[in-house]
């Protein structure tokens, strides 16, 4: 597994609180897929996601987005996107 | 098993749906409704699961056997619906008489300044729908649709209607929810269908004409977190040009307690299985689903 920098370590978190997952956070795969196949996530918990970060970070997720697929691909990507979109 | 009607969909439906659209336009309603007993006669014979279904669907419903002529009526209403989408999307109110019950529902929630979820099921005719917008104004109400397994209706809305078949929201993409969520926040409609589960749904056991069926549990879902009020929507046939349109307040928020999320859950899916099932009960014509909703 590829090793989580800081940032994606507190997305992981964020994540699996605020979808109560029954995994640990630091298991998470920043590379692998988070839905479809990968963690078994739909279209509802990326909504749920979408709201944690908006209140957390202050960065929100549009569905216009272009990107919008990309950054919901893995934590990695995720992370990114909240690293240098955040306003707080 | 529940997801049996993706794989019976749209046998030999392609051709009859491109002819009755010609029709219609063509002739007009009246003469275009004797083309359907041809097709529906065409329908009962050719396809015996479907058959089997519905005529296990109305046992259920209204406890006795079940005859041909019972089984003839369904489709009719079936297939009277479907004719009518095509002037329900270009605009022909003027052909019908809608009854309805509850308007006053949906004002008041609109009336808040929030969107809310417009939640139906395949009985009767969601498109009716569109005669609600009509009565209210600039109604802005978009259907979460499963277009891939749909196909070729969506591309006959396309063709009658293309400013309907845009407001279509499309499920499958991983942003469909957060663009549900963002039409709600403007104050839009989001009409979404909690009776069939597709491949991929999360769902529930719910009891419902007797027996246990699998919900999906998403629409229950997706109002606890975009916390939208959920109004119930059936739009029923009820013969020749009449249909009632059926509102009802079902909760303003769905609560799930962090301690046993799936027990309200189920709870809550159950509670909207008994208003379909009450529904069921009181227009068995209207139920369309074509396939065996318990499972095999």
């Amino acid at each position: 597994m590829t090793a989580q920098s800081p940032i994606e370590q507190e997305v992981a978190q964020l994540l699996v609180e605020t979808l109560k997952l029954k995994v640990s956070a630091a298991i998470i795969d920043p590379v692998q897929p988070l839905f479809g196949d990968g963690l078994g996530l739909d279209s509802i918990d990326a909504l749920e996601l979408a709201l944690a970060i908006s209140k957390t970070y202050g960065y929100q997720l549009k569905s216009s987005d272009p990107d919008i697929k990309v950054i919901f691909s893995s934590l990695r990507a995720l992370a990114e996107a909240i690293e240098k979109n955040r306003t707080k | 098993m529940s997801v049996a009607w993706q794989q019976q969909k749209e046998q030999g439906t392609h051709r009859s749906l491109r002819f009755m659209v010609w029709i219609a336009q063509s002739l007009g309603r009246t003469p275009a409704r004797t083309f359907l007993y041809p097709i529906c006669f065409y329908f009962l014979i050719g396809f015996g699961c479907a058959r089997q279904a519905i005529r296990r669907f109305r046992e259920r419903a209204l406890n006795h056997p079940v005859g041909w002529l019972e089984l003839f009526r369904h489709y009719h209403a079936f297939a009277s619906t479907i004719l009518d989408r095509v002037y329900f999307l270009t605009g022909r109110f003027d052909l019908f008489e809608v009854e309805f019950h509850g308007r006053e529902v949906l004002q008041q929630e609109l009336a808040k300044g929030r969107g809310c979820i417009l939640l139906g099921a395949h009985v009767g005719s969601f498109e009716v729908v569109r005669s609600l917008g009509r009565s209210q104004g600039n109604l802005d109400v978009r259907v979460v649709m499963d277009e891939q397994n749909a196909h070729r209706i969506r591309d006959i809305t396309k063709e009658l209607n293309p400013v309907v078949a845009e407001t279509v929201i499309q499920v499958g993409g991983v942003e469909t929810m957060l663009q549900v969520k963002e039409c709600l926040d403007q104050g839009g409609v989001i009409g979404v269908m909690g009776d069939r589960v597709t491949q991929d749904d999360q769902t529930v056991g719910c009891t419902f004409l007797g027996q246990e069926a699998r919900f999906p549990t998403g629409p229950m879902r997706l109002a606890n977190v975009a916390r939208a009020p959920v109004v119930l929507f059936f739009g029923l046939y009820r013969g020749g040009n009449r249909y009632e349109v059926h509102l009802e307040s079902f909760c303003d928020q769905v609560q799930l307690s962090p301690g046993q999320r799936e027990a309200d859950l189920r709870q809550c899916v159950q509670r909207y299985a008994e208003r379909l099932e009450a529904v069921c009960r009181q227009a068995p014509d209207n139920w369309f689903n074509f396939y065996e909703f318990w499972g095999e």
